[in-house]
């Protein structure tokens, strides 16, 4: 007996053994099918008793085994079905002839065989045989199990038989020796008439009673049989035997006390079969009922309710722990015997199997550390691998995970020994799987994700490549690839660097010829292996969505504004909701994308990898909006630190966009990498608007770039800096190109300037813009050009540098209320200070200082398109760079008093701080040239201007909360009207430059209020003519009227007032005459009186004059000095002077 | 939870099943120990549960031998805090009896302690104390 059957269990030892075998040619399907109906007859309730009857089918059983069939009967073959395939009546008797054949095989034990032939009609068939069955086919033999119970029956009859054969037969006969196999030499010559032999008989036979009557389903008589025969091998020292009846002893009391079995499977499948386990063991009372002192008098009838018979099987019956106790007995008796090797084996496997029910799990393992040692002969390969692989079986039997996990993968490792010739890699591979469980390995990456890794990496690791290596071997490269890739993934941190390098070389090797998936790759047993995706290949730490460029931000048009404010939260502020951290992740980021423009998400990565990391094919997953992942491919250098890394990607429809991971094909392995999935990453959200497309807008202008880039004040983000140089006063065109890049048709466009904040002050408008002409192109199509013209006009004040007014401020302003007759005055002052500056000067650093600069920002606002429908729109900005460089300025401005009331000169101070030579024109006047340095006067005759008659609304009035600032602002005003009347320009002939000169900076209130029309407005009438510089003729003799109008303009009632006329004749030399009494005469009063005049009332007064003698005259119309005149300014009471030339009569 | 392995000089000790130290002589079969370490914690996991249901007070720390193989002794000793050493002892070396070996395990739990009262020690990580390595080297020595 050599071959050790691995799956006995203790119920074992009640069964009979039935074999089943094929005859002839048939197929494997076919005798299976019969085979398990055949099996599913595995009880039987003998007829007209209450016992059971086991049954245990073998399709192979080595015949060797047979030969133990004394020592034990359950390894005795009793039956023998074959099946057999016979298409014709002419293979027949060759047939039946190979059925004897068979049964020659275990012809000495037999009880009873069967034939069952398959396919054969006809005569043959039609005869009643006992010993054979026929059936048409496969499908049609609904009578199989009932042939196959009728075929127990026999077998039973023939055991019951045997049984009561042997117990009874005590008297006087002499008792066979039953004997094992090898112990058959041993006792030739031995003394057969000794006591010690017969008790020796005795014993045995005892024991083989036994057995037969646990086969036969009398548990309570095979316990007193086994009892009476362990007392008698005792007392002949015959261990081997003695160790079977013990091991039948426990066989019996497990079957007792276990009646759910102990065998795993086939327990199972015999406790569905029977019943409750109280209903089993009442199924054993009947044998209880038989235990009496005698066995020769066991009778099958009646049912004696003696109380007795409890107590005799509670004393047969082994306790849970005695059956442990006699186990370890039995199995010392056996390890006595090199030959009996297997026995030894198949009861420490029994006894395991016990233990495990007990769940004593220690001892159990101590039984199976036994079991290892055994030593039976040379084991081929293929008995190795079952050893070993129940030993794994029996350690996960008793929770012994991790020792269940080495011995599988021991029986791994033999499938593929170098001694066998054709490995088995497949059943290597499939073994390596079942260990997984035993190192805590699952093939779920995910499982790797949180927290600690989990078991012994050392071990997993070996495990591993041990797969790799088996799923190469077996030919399915993509298995190795995910389980090599999966080792790299989840072994990163334990693996060395050189192992890194061999993993990533041989995963290299691999994928040149079957690419990594993200598929999940099934097993032909059901095991699914979920895709690894390279998480940590590179380690991705930050992903962060990037809001668009600022030129290309979509905006949110002002009046639908109100729509996204109100969220769903009415509060401004909830520490609920910021602490929600569950939402952090898929938190809407509050910036928009834009359909079909280019978006980027940036990724920190890093290679933890001691060589540098090749990923390709990096793009993004996403989902909510159809994405183009546009895939980048990066290298990164070996062990490199954080690395930023943009991924892009253009959205093509619009909506919500959720940013769910990335993709890479690392080392050829393609992966799916989850945000969720991914540990320790920071991410500030990943869901993000997507708005409908908007064109997109490109500015080129005339001018050139500008490296000088502008302080970007309040978010302002410029595209473009151009700058130019100008003087001061110059004005210059700025042409911008405006060009649709985008994809749809720009319809709208705004343009607004922003002029940075400066020191400076600013006259006029720095930038000005016809936005008409633009517009008229418009819609602009995709590709098309439209310019914008802008005009850039700097008026700076460059008159308050301190050096140049110095030595100019001694001329205080002339506020004489005299005319000088020469209206047009050039005074040439040659001044030391203001001589012509020298280049060396011009060049001086504080002359650079005069450069000031100006800064603007250009704002074009643009839509088109369906993002323009639902309200959005783009601000691209144009940063504007201007310094300006002093041209001319004014050093001094004072006014002389007109002829006029209504007029009078404005005396300016020129100064030309170029380094060219020009020419400055005012209105009117001829040009003057000035030189570099220089500094003229000139002399411009004005109207003097009403400012009062500005319109100013009273709503812009109101804002000017200050009334300096309303007062400055007014002033401003009155500077540029001053500016437009005076139109003061100056040329630089050798650069061909023009610009305007502004006095605004310059007009004092003082000569503001010379420059004004005074409120009261006085006119004089001579002869009802208004006599304002002009001469007035008349004639010697005649009366002159006179009349002075004050017009009242001031906001209050002013006089009455009491004037004076006081004529006198000037001599052209500075001598004036007074006494005219005998030239002038007045004609009534020469006092005018003028009654009280209400605000913008009139009020006249006449008199009249009469000139005696011919000549020039003048008068002056003086004021009395009177109270109501005081607190009213000088300037308010500047009439024009008469000038009257008396002609002679006509002669 | 966790180990320590000792073999005629190794040690080797765990976390959560996990190795936390391990430390071999003869180091060129080192897998070799691992998977004799690993299978005799199904031993250890045995002998705490059936512990537990005993004496949870006053609980021998030392298991004692957890089983041996045909070159080598395995013995088990288990802190309160379920950190588990396991070492390995070659069974040739009769001088090393169970009083000697239980002695190593209190030093080595010892030793253990400290190495967690270092404040920068992460409960949890491999052991990289200096102190520890000298400790496991002497005894070590010592059983050679």
């Amino acid at each position: 007996m050599s071959v050790p059957d691995y799956m006995q269990c203790a119920e074992d030892h009640q069964t009979l053994l039935v074999v089943v075998q094929p005859v002839g040619i048939v197929s494997e399907e076919n005798f299976f099918k019969i085979y398990k109906r055949i099996s599913s007859v595995s009880q039987i309730s003998v007829r007209d008793s209450q016992r059971v009857l086991y049954i245990r089918y073998r399709h192979h059983y080595p015949p060797e085994n047979n030969e133990w069939g004394d020592f034990q009967t359950h390894r005795k073959v009793v039956g023998l079905i074959t099946i057999t395939d016979c298409f014709s009546a002419k293979d027949w008797p060759q047939t039946f002839e190979k059925f004897h054949v068979q049964k020659e095989i275990y012809g000495s034990t037999l009880y009873d065989s069967r034939l069952f032939v398959f396919g054969l009609q006809g005569e043959i068939a039609e005869q009643p045989r006992t010993d054979v069955a026929f059936y048409p086919g496969y499908e049609d033999c609904g009578t199989v199990e009932k042939r196959i119970e009728d075929f127990i029956e026999s077998l039973f009859i023939v055991l019951e038989s045997k049984r009561l054969d042997r117990a009874t037969d005590k008297s006087g006969d002499k008792i066979p020796l039953l004997c094992v196999p090898f112990e058959k030499k041993d006792f030739v010559g031995l003394d057969t008439d000794s006591r010690h032999y017969k008790k020796r008989c005795q014993g045995r036979m005892r024991k083989h009673v036994g057995d037969l009557c646990l086969q036969a389903g009398m548990l309570q008589d095979s316990l007193v049989h086994y009892h009476m025969s362990v007392e008698l091998l005792r007392s002949v020292n015959d261990f081997l035997w003695l160790g079977a009846a013990l091991e039948g002893l426990c066989s019996a009391s497990v079957i007792y006390h276990y009646p759910g079995g102990t065998g795993g499977k086939t327990g199972a499948r015999r406790f569905q079969g029977s019943s409750l386990p109280a209903e089993a063991a009442n199924r054993h009372r009947p044998g209880a009922q038989e235990v009496l002192i005698d066995p020769g008098a066991l009778t099958t009838n009646g049912i004696n309710p003696d109380t007795s018979a409890e107590i005799g099987r509670a004393k047969n019956c082994l306790s849970p722990e005695d059956i442990i106790d006699k186990y370890k007995e039995a199995i010392s008796y056996y390890s006595k015997y090199k030959n009996a090797g297997v026995i030894e084996l198949e009861a420490c496997v029994k006894a395991v199997r016990v233990l495990a029910i007990q769940k004593r799990s220690m001892e159990a393992s101590e039984f199976l550390q036994n079991a290892v040692y055994i030593n039976l002969r040379q084991l081929s390969e293929e008995e190795k691998i079952q050893r070993y692989s129940i030993l794994s079986e029996l350690y996960e039997l008793i929770g012994f995970h991790r020792k269940s996990a080495f011995f599988k993968r021991v029986a791994a490792m033999q499938c593929v020994a170098p001694s066998i010739s054709e490995p088995g890699w497949r059943a290597c591979y499939k073994l390596l799987l079942e260990t997984l469980p035993g190192y805590s390995l699952s093939l779920d990456p995910q499982d790797f994700n949180k927290g600690t890794h989990r078991g012994w990496a050392a071990v997993q690791m070996r495990l591993l490549h041990e797969l790799v290596y088996a799923s190469r071997r077996m030919g399915n490269p993509a298995l190795s690839v995910r389980h090599l890739s999966f080792l790299l993934q989840t072994m990163l941190d334990f693996l060395s660097d050189q192992e890194k390098k061999d993993v990533t070389q041989s995963l290299e090797n691999y994928t040149s010829k079957c690419p990594g998936t993200m598929e999940l790759i099934t097993l032909p047993d059901g095991l699914t292996l979920p895709p690894v995706p390279f998480t940590k290949l590179p380690i991705v730490r930050h992903v962060k969505l990037l809001n668009l460029p600022a030129s290309l931000r979509p905006q949110k048009m002002k009046s639908l504004l109100g729509q996204s404010v109100s969220t769903k939260s009415p509060f401004i502020y909830s520490p609920i909701i910021a602490h929600n951290r569950g939402e952090e992740r898929n938190r809407k980021i509050d910036f928009q994308w834009v359909q079909g423009d280019v978006c980027e998400v940036q990724l920190m990565v890093y290679n933890p990898m001691p060589f540098e990391l090749r990923v390709e094919n990096m793009g993004l997953l996403t989902s909510g909006v159809e994405f183009e992942s546009l895939p980048a491919a990066l290298s990164l250098p070996a062990e490199s630190g954080l690395y930023p890394v943009t991924l892009v990607g253009v959205p093509q429809t619009t909506g919500t966009i959720a940013v769910n991971g990335y993709h890479t094909t690392v080392f050829g392995v393609f992966s799916d990498c989850l945000l969720d999935n991914l540990p320790g990453i920071k991410t500030s959200g990943s869901t993000v608007e997507v708005i409908p497309a908007l064109p997109r807008l490109q500015i080129s202008t005339s001018l050139p770039r500008s490296a000088h880039s502008l302080q970007p004040s309040s978010g302002d983000e410029i595209s473009t800096n151009v700058s130019v140089q100008l003087y001061n006063g110059e004005t210059q065109h700025l042409v911008v190109k405006l060009e649709n890049i985008g994809m749809e048709p720009l319809e709208k466009l705004e343009v607004t300037s922003k002029l940075l904040t400066t020191k400076e002050k600013l006259y006029g408008d720095f930038l000005s813009w016809k936005l008409e002409e633009t517009l008229a192109q418009f819609p602009l199509q995709p590709g098309k050009v439209a310019t914008f013209t802008v005009s850039i006009k700097v008026k700076l004040d460059f008159s308050c540098q301190e050096n140049l007014l110095q030595d100019l401020s001694d001329d205080s302003i002339s506020v004489s209320g005299f005319p000088l007759c020469s209206p047009f005055r050039q005074v040439v002052r040659p001044r030391v200070e203001s001589k012509p500056v020298n280049p060396a000067e011009g060049s001086r650093p504080g002359d650079l200082g005069h450069v000031k600069t100006l800064e603007a920002i250009l704002n074009f606002k643009y839509s088109g398109g369906p993002g323009h429908i639902e309200g959005y729109y783009r601000n691209l900005s144009l940063g504007l760079h201007v310094e300006v460089e002093p041209s001319v300025f004014f050093t001094r401005v004072s006014t002389l008093p007109a002829t006029s009331a209504r007029q009078c000169h404005l005396l300016l101070d020129v100064f030309n701080s170029t380094e060219h030579e020009l020419t400055v024109s005012a209105r009117s006047n001829e040009e003057l040239v000035l030189h570099a340095g220089e500094c003229q006067r000139m002399a411009i005759q004005v109207d003097k201007f009403n400012f009062e008659s500005f319109p100013e609304s009273p709503g812009e009035k109101g804002q000017f909360a200050n009334s300096k600032e309303l007062e400055e602002e007014r002033q401003e005003a009155r500077g540029l009207e001053i500016n437009s009347k005076l139109d003061i320009h100056w040329t630089i002939p050798s650069l061909k430059r023009t610009g305007e000169a502004s006095v605004e900076g310059l007009l004092s209130q003082l000569v503001l209020e010379h420059l004004q029309l005074a409120p009261l407005l006085w006119d004089v009438l001579v002869d009802g003519q208004p006599c304002d510089r002009e001469v007035a003729a008349c004639r010697v003799g005649d009366p002159v009227r006179l009349e002075v109008r004050l017009t009242n303009r001031s906001p209050r009632s002013v006089g009455p007032f009491a004037l004076g006329v006081v004529p006198f004749q000037d001599h052209q030399n500075g001598v004036h005459t007074y006494d005219l009494r005998h030239a002038v005469s007045f004609v009534g009063s020469g006092t005018f009186y003028l009654d009280k005049v209400r605000p913008s009332g009139q009020s006249a007064c006449l008199g009249a004059l009469l000139f005696l003698c011919t000549g020039d005259f003048f008068l002056r119309i003086r004021f009395h000095e009177d109270s109501s005149s005081k607190g009213l300014p000088p300037s308010w009471f500047r009439l024009p002077s008469v000038h009257v030339r008396a002609l002679g009569t006509q002669a | 939870m966790g180990w320590i392995l000792v073999t005629s000089a190794t040690v080797i000790l765990f976390l959560q099943n996990y190795p936390l130290y391990i430390r071999s002589v003869p180091t060129e079969n080192e897998l070799k120990f691992h998977y004799m370490v690993h299978t005799s914690l199904d031993v250890v996991d045995e002998k705490i549960s059936a512990m537990g249901k005993a004496l949870v007070d006053q609980r021998e720390l030392y298991l004692g031998l957890l089983y041996p193989t045909e070159d080598y002794k395995v013995y088990g000793y288990v802190t309160n805090s379920k950190v588990k050493f396991v070492m390995v002892v070659d069974s040739s070396n009769t001088a090393l009896r169970d009083n000697e070996i239980r002695s190593m395990f209190r030093k080595l739990h010892n030793s253990y302690t400290d190495v967690m009262c270092n404040p920068f020690y992460n409960p949890g990580d491999r052991i990289q104390s200096r102190a520890f390595d000298g400790m496991v080297t002497s005894m070590m020595i010592q059983v050679c």
